[in-house]
């Protein structure tokens, strides 16, 4: 009982860190029809951006707001710079978000060196709450709660304020959002932002979960979000968040059974829904 | 016209064959020899690169997971049994086999659908088959991989110079075959418009697998010369930096011309080479990858034809300057 509750966690954890990271791919892969293969860099950069001013500062709020503050910054240059110049391209777009993922996991390197950082949560965050038999890590705890919380407040942005309207009216039909007087250039570079801000976010929280960060876990998780977005439907917030949960559910129960086959069983779900339903698990239209 | 141009362009191909076939006869260091094979390894899989980026308009972030099965299907053979010509034959059609399934199911899978999905599952493939390498301790000795000998023939460096140079070319001239054949033709098409392509009546996935399957099994083969060259096999076959080699070589050539992946090789090599060297100098120049990242971003957004396909374009607009050889192009 108290394994499976651990092991159940776990799960949920991960699969909000996970979500956080796909929650942005699908968004701006539905509003913009761009597949951002540099997701997992920004990722990795809120986690060493985040890590780093959390360590020099000492406070994880900072750092958290630190990290979420280079997401934003790396969104606006990302979607100025490397993807406006190629709209419309899906081949260029596809290769030119390839090698900003390249560059993004290099200058990692050059700015901290090619080692692993490591990290701890705050004294507040770490340790444990014991009731009965059951041990329920704080962190981990902490992890769900903010991942819930983007959820609701990204949903409460889509569905209640006016530029949400605009991003759901351009998921549906950009020309017509277009035709209607508005500016979706300005709503494209909104939610690229707000997608890279939650990378970095999912970035430095991950730090303190797994203790180091290393430049390549950008990469890992990335492979994830993709099999998250696919299972989820291309372009549906609401199915990335139970995806990503169940990725991370099935993560977390195959790591401890059979820890060879973890990868491959959620490679093998989204085999599978590619062959019968495309358009995703959890979605009408694709 | 034409065919005077394509001849003496036919004419430089053969020129240079013949100048790489003579080279370890009259210029004998072994580094230098070294460095050609590996070029020539790599330009095996930059065209089969080619085929599916530039001639079928397909992309693939996998496409290391090819590679890396032609090197482990070699390395293992060769480890398990006698290092002797059957093996090695043995290898191959292994890899030939592997290959020809993986990339068959991926296609079938992804190819009907947008093509971010191919690019997204032979990544993640790719993913899977690394960490398959890595825990299959007992066939793959894990991370620290293994070292194994090679068939007699293979032993020499300047014979296996000479196997890899021809082993390119005569993939060089399959595909060239290959990509001019009714079937390439097809293929260009559905690069060009794969809705119009469609309504012409041709069963535009049957003709993408198709191309998936001969560039996965290309990659493979390089994969085992790869392997041969180094007599050393390890995880970092299947890692992203082999398929991100291959996508500099091919773009930063040209896409959609074949020699642009050869030429793009040869480049990105001789870089490799003469950045590690660099190294030594100042620390910057170890983290190289950068250099070619950003460099491959301003080919992306401003030469999307790479090197050769820019060329091409010059000419091709001399060329309309004098309608009456273009006509004579288009009917020859």
């Amino acid at each position: 009982m108290e394994l499976l509750f651990n092991l159940t966690l776990n799960g949920l954890a991960t699969g909000m860190l996970i979500f956080l990271l796909a929650a942005g791919l699908t968004l701006i892969f539905g509003l913009m029809d761009v597949l951002n293969f540099a997701h997992g860099g920004l990722f990795a950069w809120g986690a060493y951006s985040g890590i780093w001013i959390y360590s020099t500062t000492g406070s994880f709020l900072i750092g958290i707001i630190g990290a979420i503050l280079t997401g934003f910054i790396l969104g606006i240059i990302t979607e100025r710079w490397i993807i406006k110049p190629v709209y419309g391209n899906h081949v260029q777009q596809i290769l030119i978000t390839l090698g900003l993922m390249l560059v993004l996991s290099e200058m990692l390197k050059v700015v901290w060196g090619p080692n692993q950082l490591t990290a701890n949560p705050p004294e507040y965050l770490s340790g444990s709450w014991e009731i009965g038999d059951m041990i329920i890590i704080k962190y981990r705890v902490f992890i769900i709660a903010i991942g819930l919380l983007v959820f609701a407040g990204v949903q409460f942005l889509l569905k209640n304020t006016k530029i949400g309207l605009v991003v759901r009216a351009g998921v549906m039909n950009k020309e017509m959002v277009q035709a209607l007087g508005i500016n979706i250039k300005k709503v494209f570079m909104f939610v690229f932002m707000i997608g890279s801000g939650m990378a970095a976010l999912g970035g430095v929280l991950f730090g303190p979960y797994s203790g180091v960060i290393h430049a390549g876990m950008g990469m890992e998780f990335a492979i994830l979000a993709f099999i998250v977005v696919v299972i989820g439907g291309m372009g549906n917030f609401t199915g990335s968040v139970m995806a990503a949960i169940l990725v991370g559910l099935s993560g977390s129960f195959m790591a401890y059974y059979v820890p060879e086959l973890s990868l491959a069983v959620n490679m093998l779900l989204m085999a599978v829904v590619l062959i019968v339903k495309p358009q995703g698990l959890f979605g009408g239209k694709g | 016209m034409k065919w005077i141009v394509n001849n003496r362009i036919n004419a430089i191909y053969i020129i240079i064959a013949a100048f790489l076939f003579l080279l370890p006869f009259v210029y004998e260091s072994r580094n230098m020899l070294i460095l050609l094979t590996q070029i020539f390894v790599f330009a095996i899989l930059a065209m089969s690169y080619d085929l599916l980026l530039g001639f079928t308009g397909i992309v693939s972030f996998g496409h290391a997971m090819f590679f890396g099965i032609g090197a482990y299907s070699i390395g293992i053979f060769m480890k398990r049994f006698e290092p002797t010509m059957l093996h090695f034959i043995y290898a191959v059609l292994a890899t030939i086999l592997i290959t020809a399934i993986v990339s068959f199911i991926v296609g079938l899978l992804t190819l009907r659908l947008k093509s971010h999905f191919y690019a997204m599952l032979t990544m993640a493939l790719a993913g899977l088959f690394l960490v398959l390498a890595e825990k299959w301790r007992t066939l793959t000795f894990g991370n620290d991989g293994f070292t194994f000998r090679v068939p007699e023939l293979f032993i020499d460096r300047t014979n296996f110079y000479l196997i890899c140079l021809a082993a390119m070319i005569a993939t060089f001239m399959i595909l060239k075959r290959f990509t001019n054949s009714p079937l390439g033709r097809v293929l260009q098409a559905i690069r060009e418009n794969e809705q119009r392509t469609e309504s012409l009546g041709y069963q535009v996935l049957h003709y993408k697998i198709a191309a998936s399957v001969v560039s996965g099994v290309l990659a493979g083969i390089a994969g085992i010369f790869y392997a041969m060259s180094l007599r050393y096999v390890n995880t970092s076959v299947f890692t992203m930096d082999i398929t991100l080699d291959a996508l500099l070589m091919t773009i930063i050539g040209g896409v959609g011309t074949l020699v642009g992946a050869i030429i793009g090789a040869g480049l990105i090599e001789f870089a490799h080479d003469g950045l590690t060297e660099l190294a030594k100098e100042h620390w910057i120049f170890e983290r190289w990858i950068i250099f070619f990242g950003i460099i491959y971003i301003l080919v992306v957004i401003f030469f999307p034809l790479g090197i050769v396909g820019t060329l091409r374009k010059f000419t091709w607009k001399r060329k309309k300057q004098q309608p009456a050889k273009k006509k004579e192009n288009l009917a020859g």
